[in-house]
């Protein structure tokens, strides 16, 4: 049971914790999550508002980890492994995800963030209708719109990325709903 | 012209195209694993239906949320009915409960990105 103490002390330091999880990710399984956060946020008595924006930024990191997780060793498949977790600190309502990206990756990734969290709401709008419009960010698996999706729901995003090799990085990733 | 169904699941919308009478519906909750191959039958039917369509056209969408990919679909979904607009007279309902803000805004959003659409927010009773 030592582990599971450990864990959970380590839980509840973040404040407390609504769900995690740690593993592969399915389409299914997230929205078991979903589900469960909408029991959650029920009993919370939160507003429609909160609780919409809760389960989208949920569900933008969880399907991010879904479609473009990278194996630990060197090749470049997908392994959709992560870490998610929601939780409530001092009346502030958190998501945060972590998975393994590529340094490819992270270059988008880094530069995408650092123009998303220095703009204002008003201007996070433009550029949304901006990007669904032209469609330059299109790819198969969406509209390149996650995380202008995710900075618009939240009041603060705050990454890191963390070095595993060469060419694999943790991302780390909360946001403050 | 044969009409379609999709029921919904925990994530993906029902929806209901029907040919005959030009009614299109679309309800519930949107984040699909793969959004545009989901959408894909959806606006197959869409494009054959317009070939042909009813004079008038009513589109009900009510969504309690969605996914990014979602939305970049429904804006497609939204250009193609506003590229049909000469062929049938279009009218979409964008319904919202009352407490969901951001189901509004959405709705509110299409309309100012879509001004040749007849788009009416409604909220739901």
């Amino acid at each position: 049971m030592v582990c599971v103490n450990k864990l959970e002390s380590i839980l509840e330091e973040d404040g407390i914790i609504f769900l995690s999880y740690g593993g592969s990710f399915t389409q299914s399984l997230i929205a078991g999550m979903t589900g469960v956060l909408e029991k959650e946020v029920e009993e919370a008595e939160l507003s429609m508002k909160t609780s919409n924006n809760i389960f989208v930024v949920f569900i933008e990191l969880a399907q991010n980890i879904m479609n473009y997780s990278k194996k630990m060793n060197n090749s470049i498949r997908f392994d959709p492994k992560g870490l998610i977790y929601v939780g409530k600190k001092e009346n502030q309502y958190f998501v945060c995800s972590q998975n393994i990206i590529s340094s490819h990756d992270k270059q988008k990734i880094e530069s995408r963030l650092a123009e998303i969290v220095k703009l204002s709401q008003e201007e996070l709008k433009a550029l949304y209708k901006e990007v669904r419009r032209s469609g330059k960010n299109s790819h198969d698996k969406g509209g390149g719109l996650g995380f202008l999706e995710i900075a618009r729901k939240v009041q603060n995003i705050e990454f890191e990325f963390e070095a595993l090799s060469d060419e694999k990085l943790y991302f780390k990733l909360c946001a403050m709903v | 012209m044969e009409n379609l169904t999709i029921e919904a699941t925990r994530y993906t919308p029902s929806v209901i195209l029907d040919a005959e009478n030009g009614f299109i519906k679309i309800m519930g909750k949107s984040y699909p694993e793969n959004t545009f191959e989901f959408y894909k039958p959806v606006m197959e039917w869409l494009e054959e239906y317009f070939k042909n369509p009813q004079v008038n056209t009513v589109v009900k969408m009510e969504i309690i949320y969605f996914n990014s990919s979602s939305s970049k679909l429904f804006f497609d979904f939204f250009d193609l009915l506003e590229e049909n607009n000469d062929k049938s007279h279009i009218t979409v309902h964008w319904i919202y409960d009352a407490e969901n803000e951001s189901a509004l805004e959405a709705g509110e959003e299409f309309i100012e990105d879509f001004e040749d659409l007849e788009i009416q927010l409604q909220e739901k009773e």
